[in-house]
C-alpha cells in the first residue's frame, strides 16, 4: 500500500469504529436531537479557545520568568525553580484546579464569586504548564552553540544586535513546535475547567446531554471539535518542525 | 605578518598553554600544528582575540590583543563551518557587514557577493546552511571571513569534519588566496596542506612550542614528540 491509502484506509477503519459503536447504543441515533443548542455548544467551543488563549500567554511569561531565574547565577533562585517543577511533575491537573480553585485561592481571596473561581482554575492550568514551558526555553536558548556566541562576539555585535538578529530569530524557531505541543496539551486539560461549573466544551455538552438525553450524539459532536483543533495543530507543529529546522 | 608572542600563558582548569615565546615577521602563512590537546585552539583563539590570556603579551602587526578593535582585524574560520544557521548565505555575511561595520544595503550586497563568487559560491547564496554541503557552508564560512576585509585570516582545523574530497576542494580555496596580501594563521592536521601552503610551522606539544620553522624542517625534526606525531600523519 502506498503511503496516501495507508492513511485512508486507516481514518476509514476509525470512523468505521464508530458506525458501530453509534449503532450498538441502544437508543437509535438521531443528530436532529441537537438542534436548537448550537449556541450553547459554540459558546463552550468558544470557551474552551478562550480559557486555553489565555493559559498559554500566562504559561508562556511565567515560564519565560522562570527560565531568567534558573538561567540566573544566583543559587537560590535555580534552588527555587527546581523545587517549584518538581512539586508540579508531582501533582496531576486536576488536583492542580482543585487547589488552586478551593484550597489556595480562598487562602487569599475571601469567598470567591463564581467567575473567580474560574480564573482560579485557569491559573491553576497556568501554574502547571508553567515548568514544561521553561523547559522548552532552556533547551531553546541551549541550542545556540558557543561557538556562535563566538562568532557574534569576532563580529562585534552589540549585545541588542545579538538578541535581534541572532539569538531571538534562532529561539523562535526551535521553540514553536513544542509551545504548540503545549497549546495542544493545554486545550484538551481545559476540559477539567468543567469540574469548576466553567462552561467549556465539556460542561456545555454536558449540559446539552442533560436537557437532550442525546448522550452520544452529543458526546461525538464534542470528540469531533476537540479533534478539529487538535489535529491540525499537531499537523501545523510538524510542518513547521520539519521547515524551521536548523540543521 | 608580524607576531610577538611574549611569556604568555593560558590557565582554565589546568594549565594550557605554558610560556609561549614567539617573533616573527614577514611570514605570511603559519601553520601550528601538534596533537590533539596540546593547545593549538586555544593559542589561536588567543591570537585572534577572542580569548584573553591569562598572563603575558601578544601582539600581531604592531596591535596587542587586548585593544578594543582589535578583533575588527580579524577573520575566523571555526572547525564547523560555524555560519548562523536560520541565514542564507548571503545574509550571513550581509548582517555583518551591515550591523557592525556600518555599510548600506548595497555596498554590503556588492561585498558578500563578491567574496561568495571568489569560493564559487554563487549560485548557493540563498540557501541556508542545512541545505548545502559540509565543503561548501566552509567555504561560505571563509567568504565570511574575507567580507569584513581582516588584516589576518585565522583557522581552526577548518576541514576536520570533511572526507577527504572535500577536505581538498576546501583546502585548493586557500591555497586560491595565497596572494590576496592578508595573513594566514591555522590549524590543521592536512601534513600536504601545511607544505604547500605555509611558509613557517609551529609545533606544538602540551603547551609548549617545542620546533618551529620553515616547513622544511618537518623532513627532519629534531624532538622526539615531532618525530612521533610526523610518523602518525603520515
Ligand atoms: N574552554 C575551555 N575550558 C576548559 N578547558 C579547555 C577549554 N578549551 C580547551 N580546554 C582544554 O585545554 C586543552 C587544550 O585544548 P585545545 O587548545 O583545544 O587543544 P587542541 O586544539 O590542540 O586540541 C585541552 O586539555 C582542553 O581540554
Ligand atoms: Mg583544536
Amino acid at each position: 500500500m502506498n503511503k496516501k491509502v495507508s492513511y485512508l484506509v486507516s481514518v476509514g477503519i476509525f470512523i468505521l469504529f464508530a458506525g458501530v459503536v453509534v449503532i450498538r447504543q441502544r437508543t437509535p441515533f438521531n443528530l436532529s436531537l441537537l438542534s436548537g443548542y448550537e449556541t450553547l455548544v459554540f459558546e463552550g467551543f468558544r470557551n474552551t479557545i478562550y480559557a486555553s488563549f489565555i493559559a498559554l500567554f500566562g504559561s508562556v511569561v511565567l515560564g519565560f520568568i522562570f527560565y531568567l531565574l534558573s538561567a540566573s547565577k544566583v543559587r537560590f533562585f535555580h534552588a527555587f525553580t527546581n523545587v517549584f517543577t518538581e512539586i508540579i511533575y508531582g501533582t496531576p491537573l486536576l488536583v492542580m484546579i482543585f487547589a488552586m480553585a478551593f484550597v489556595i485561592g480562598p487562602a487569599f481571596i475571601n469567598r470567591p464569586s463564581q467567575q473567580e473561581v474560574h480564573i482560579l482554575g485557569v491559573v491553576g492550568i497556568i501554574i502547571y504548564i508553567t515548568p514544561y514551558m521553561t523547559n522548552i526555553f532552556k533547551s531553546a536558548f541551549s541550542s545556540i552553540s558557543d561557538e556562535q556566541y563566538m562568532a557574534m562576539d569576532l563580529f562585534g555585535f552589540t549585545p541588542f544586535q545579538r538578541y535581534r538578529y541572532i539569538i531571538i530569530p534562532q529561539v523562535i524557531r526551535i521553540l514553536m513546535p513544542p509551545l504548540m505541543n503545549n497549546f495542544s496539551l493545554i486545550i484538551k486539560g481545559s476540559a477539567l475547567l468543567s469540574v469548576l461549573s466553567y462552561r467549556e466544551l465539556f460542561y456545555a455538552i454536558q449540559i446539552v446531554q442533560s436537557r437532550t438525553f442525546a448522550f452520544t450524539e452529543a458526546f461525538l459532536l464534542m470528540w469531533a471539535l476537540y479533534l478539529i483543533i487538535t489535529i491540525p495543530l499537531s499537523q501545523m507543529t510538524r510542518w513547521l518542525e520539519r521547515r524551521w529546522a536548523l540543521e | 605578518m608580524k607576531i610577538e608572542v611574549k611569556a604568555l600563558s593560558h590557565t582554565y582548569d589546568v594549565q594550557v598553554l605554558d610560556n609561549i615565546n614567539l617573533v616573527l615577521d614577514e611570514y605570511k602563512a603559519v601553520a601550528i600544528i601538534g596533537v590533539s590537546g596540546s593547545g593549538k585552539s586555544t593559542l589561536l583563539r588567543i591570537l585572534s582575540g577572542l580569548e584573553q590570556p591569562t598572563r603575558g603579551e601578544v601582539f600581531v602587526n604592531g596591535r596587542s590583543v587586548k585593544e578594543p578593535g582589535y578583533k575588527k582585524t580579524v577573520g575566523f574560520v571555526f572547525q564547523n563551518h560555524n555560519l548562523f544557521p536560520h541565514l542564507s548565505l548571503l545574509e550571513n555575511i550581509t548582517l555583518i557587514l551591515e550591523k557592525t561595520r556600518g555599510m548600506s544595503k548595497e555596498e554590503a550586497h556588492a561585498i558578500a557577493m563578491e567574496n561568495l563568487r571568489l569560493m564559487s559560491l554563487e549560485d548557493q547564496v540563498n540557501k541556508v546552511p542545512k541545505n548545502i554541503s559540509g565543503g561548501q557552508a566552509q567555504r561560505a564560512s571563509i567568504a565570511r571571513a574575507l567580507s569584513v576585509n581582516p588584516e589576518t585570516i585565522f583557522l581552526d582545523e577548518p576541514t576536520s569534519s570533511l572526507d577527504p574530497i572535500l577536505t581538498h576542494e576546501v583546502l585548493t580555496a586557500v591555497e586560491n588566496l595565497r596572494n590576496i596580501g592578508k595573513g594566514f594563521i591555522f590549524v590543521t592536521h592536512v601534513i600536504s596542506f601545511v607544505r604547500d601552503f605555509a611558509d613557517y610551522v609551529i609545533f606544538m606539544h602540551e603547551g609548549k612550542i617545542i620546533e618551529q620553522g620553515p616547513p622544511t624542517f618537518l623532513d627532519n625534526p629534531q624532538e622526539e614528540a615531532t618525530k612521533a606525531f610526523m610518523q602518525k600523519v603520515r
